[in-house]
């Protein structure tokens, strides 16, 4: 059980990571739910970006760094997220995702 | 002068633009004046050198050219520039032929003067005169045939518009029309025979032509078809057999531009062109006697015509023609130095005959010699100068029909048996219808009181042309028979061609001595032209050669032998002639002509179809109208087979075909093409139909989906 940990395990907990936020973004009738489980997406995007940057170029700490703008930029996503479900609460009294069909063609 | 004989041709044609655009309209203008000064100057011209020529002063033949024109031509390959030569060829006939046309001429403008005197369109008559004539002396001095058919085809248009000069009138039109297109239809033979030759020959410098044949190049097949082609030609233009039928028509123009184009310029052009290009017929034997025979059936016909006619200037156009038919015969049966004596004699006692004609006309105001009668009185001077004109075409002797008729029948004699006797018949024929013309116009009484009360003897303007001729038509023989000057003058062309060799070694003892003992020749020459005779064989080359070898050394008496009828026909012709003659009178004499008119009662068939002119005009007639129903026919088949069958059936083909293609395009293309449309249609309306509201979490899931399902491809790819 001590093994060192590897790649591998990362990109595995990313993997794992991504499609339970994918599972969570298809099935989830709240928007509420679906905006955390992209949230969830973002993050397993950042574990692999932190890993491949310790694995692949320890020297430097640019994937690191990025991973801290994704998170910048998800905050700030997420806001205009909770914006726009605010006001589309306001407007239609609910937040299931399957009652906002106006942008079909 | 010689040098300047190009200006001959020239000058007249001057003269004419001026006369035709220069002068204005007016029945007294002095215009006819600048073409009968024109003319005069020719006349001068053409005497000198027509003195130097005959004075052996002058090299001959003369012959100078220009620079034309040229054009690029390219021949196996080869690409050259052709120079096209002009220039003037003068040799004895040309330097004889232009003294007779510039003088018949001269003599008939000054007659034409008082003839045409109250004409509305005079000056224009005389600058269309002059034009005629020039166009002839063109052909005269030409040394390039080209030139010379040029000047042929202005000959053509100059007869159509003398001819149709009065074309208020019907017949002048009719007549000019026929005229036309019977000697175009001659025409197109000469024209495809010089075709022939350039193609042949490479040249229309009748030199060249001349040297070609003399160095054996040309076959006797090509020369036979070249001549052939020339003889159609002079056939239109010489109005001989079947081709006649134009000028007893022609008389319809003004008497004295008859006179022209029967004496010096239109009729003489085919007997001309016939002797310019006569080497080519010396190398096609068969061609020879084609000539012969159309020259001897012509006149024959012709002068059977002349028998029965009552209308003098009909007459004397019949009379015309079968003296062009002594001509042709001469030349075909090898008299080329008679037959260009006869056109020369012929010339002046024609232009005589018509001159005299057309001042009965002026004077009478009747073509019918009916009417006519007992002129003698009251025209005297054209009485006696007719009377010459007859006494020369009749062959009296002495006069220069006599010389020129006599050396033709002797040269047909030692030729051609049977041609022979039909020619002398003609020539008795031809006494007694020129006696006939004369005994009913002038001898006896008159018939037509009033006619004959107003008749007048012509001025002096229209008697001094005919006083004139008149001497010449008597003298002109004699003077060229003497010394046979006509011999030098008219001297034959000879070819050696490859046909030579060969009569040389057949008559080895008789053609060597010739040459080399000149003194000897004599009998030598009597067995070489003895030769045709035994074989009935005219005009082979072989007599001929030798003939010519002998007559360049000897150059007198022997070679006057196919000039002399045997003795005892010599004297008796003119007896024969008299008796003819005489007959005529007797048929003739009364003012009633009893006899005659029996004779015409008991032989009325024959009359009929000499009136009818042998039905050669409703030969033609029927010809056209056969070759309108032809065309009709013709015509028919077009509209209904070829149109029906062809066109619109490959037409109706191309409709079906197209049917049949539309089908198959409708059926398979467009099928295929509106297949992949609506499958493609029916694809995306199935694809939608998966879709429902507008799920965003649907197209999520699908782009997950497609997203996944590329990666798996790409990853493990």
């Amino acid at each position: 059980m001590n093994a060192p940990l590897t790649l591998a395990h990362y990109m595995t907990l990313a993997g794992i990571l991504f499609l339970i936020g994918i599972f969570g973004a298809l099935t989830r009738r709240n928007i509420s739910g679906i905006l955390m489980s992209i949230e969830l997406m973002f993050n397993a995007a950042n574990i692999n970006l932190a890993a491949f940057d310790r694995f692949l170029h320890p020297e430097g700490v640019t994937g690191q760094a990025l991973a801290l703008f994704v998170m910048t930029v998800a905050a700030a996503e997420i806001v205009v997220g909770l914006a726009l479900l605010l006001a589309i609460y306001r407007g239609t009294d609910t937040v299931y995702a399957e009652d906002f069909n106006l942008l079909k063609g | 002068m010689i040098e300047h004989a190009y200006l001959i041709p020239l000058i007249p044609f001057a003269a004419s633009l001026i006369m035709m655009f220069g002068a204005k309209e007016d029945p007294h203008s002095p215009a006819p004046w600048i073409g009968i000064g024109a003319m005069a100057i020719c006349l001068g011209m053409s005497l000198s050198i027509l003195n130097a020529v005959a004075g052996g002063t002058v090299p001959l033949p003369y012959e100078h050219n220009w620079q034309w024109f040229s054009f690029a031509a390219s021949i196996g390959g080869k690409s050259f520039l052709y120079d096209m030569p002009i220039g003037v060829l003068i040799d004895g006939p040309a330097a004889l032929t232009l003294v007779v046309v510039t003088l018949v001429s001269l003599m008939v403008q000054i007659y034409s003067i008082a003839y045409m005197h109250e004409d509305a369109r005079y000056k224009r008559y005389f600058a269309f005169v002059s034009f005629f004539t020039a166009s002839m002396l063109g052909l005269v001095v030409s040394s390039n045939i080209l030139v010379g058919f040029m000047s042929w085809e202005l000959m053509g248009l100059s007869s159509y518009l003398l001819i149709g000069f009065w074309f208020e009138k019907d017949g002048p039109t009719e007549a000019q029309k026929k005229a036309f297109m019977t000697t175009k239809l001659g025409d197109s033979g000469l024209y495809l025979a010089l075709l022939f030759i350039f193609a042949k020959v490479g040249s229309f410098q009748i030199t060249q032509i001349h040297q070609f044949i003399n160095q054996g190049y040309m076959t006797t097949t090509v020369a036979t078809v070249i001549a052939i082609g020339i003889l159609f030609g002079a056939m239109g233009k010489s109005a001989q057999f079947p081709l006649f039928i134009w000028l007893p028509d022609a008389m319809e123009g003004p008497t004295p531009g008859s006179a022209l184009i029967h004496a010096a310029t239109m009729v003489a052009a085919g007997i001309f062109v016939v002797a310019r290009l006569y080497f080519v017929f010396l190398a096609a034997p068969d061609a020879m006697l084609a000539a012969a025979w159309i020259g001897c059936i012509t006149a024959f016909m012709a002068a059977a015509m002349a028998l029965v006619s009552y209308d003098i200037k009909r007459v004397l156009a019949f009379s015309t023609v079968s003296q062009l038919g002594f001509m042709m015969c001469a030349l075909g049966v090898g008299g080329y130095t008679a037959g260009l004596f006869h056109l020369t004699t012929h010339a002046f006692f024609k232009a005589l005959l018509f001159l005299g004609a057309g001042s009965v006309i002026h004077s009478v105001h009747t073509n019918d010699m009916r009417l006519m009668g007992g002129l003698s009185k009251k025209m005297p001077v054209t009485f006696l100068t007719m009377g010459a004109a007859i006494l020369a075409i009749a062959g009296i002797p002495f006069t220069s029909g006599y010389y020129s008729k006599d050396m033709i029948l002797a040269n047909i004699y030692h030729a051609n048996q049977p041609i022979f006797w039909i020619m002398l018949g003609t020539a008795l024929m031809t006494a007694f219808y020129m006696s006939r013309l004369f005994i009913l116009t002038f001898w006896g009484d008159d018939r037509d009181h009033e006619k004959h009360h107003h008749a007048h003897e012509s001025p002096f303007l229209m008697t001094g042309p005919l006083v004139l001729l008149a001497f010449l038509a008597l003298v002109s023989g004699f003077m060229l028979d003497r010394k046979g000057l006509v011999y030098s003058l008219l001297a034959k062309p000879t070819i050696t061609a490859p046909q030579a060799p060969a009569a040389a070694e057949a008559h080895p003892a008789e053609a060597k001595p010739a040459e080399a003992h000149p003194a000897e020749a004599k009998p030598a020459e009597h067995a070489a032209v003895a030769v045709p005779v035994e074989h009935a064989a005219p005009a082979t080359e072989a007599p001929a050669e030798a003939h010519a070898a002998a007559a360049s050394h000897e150059g007198g008496e022997a070679e006057h032998h196919e000039g002399h009828l045997p003795h005892w026909l010599h004297l008796a012709l003119p007896f024969l002639v008299l008796g003819s003659i005489g007959l005529a009178f007797f048929l003739y004499k009364g003012p009633k002509y009893a006899v005659a008119d029996g004779l015409k009662a008991n032989l009325a068939p024959v009359f009929r179809l000499l009136d009818r002119r042998w039905f050669l005009d409703d030969a033609f007639d029927l010809l056209v109208v056969l070759c309108d129903k032809v065309a009709a026919l013709a015509f028919w088949i077009d509209a209904n087979v070829v149109d029906r069958v062809f066109v619109d059936g490959w037409g109706l083909l191309m409709r079906i075909v197209a049917e049949v293609s539309n089908l198959l395009d409708a059926l398979f293309v467009d099928r295929t093409v509106d297949g992949f449309g609506g499958l493609s249609l029916d694809l995306g309306v199935g694809l939608r139909a998966l879709v429902k509201d507008g799920q965003v979490q649907e197209y999520l899931m699908y782009a997950a989906i497609a997203f996944s399902l590329a990666a798996t491809l790409i990853l493990t790819r």
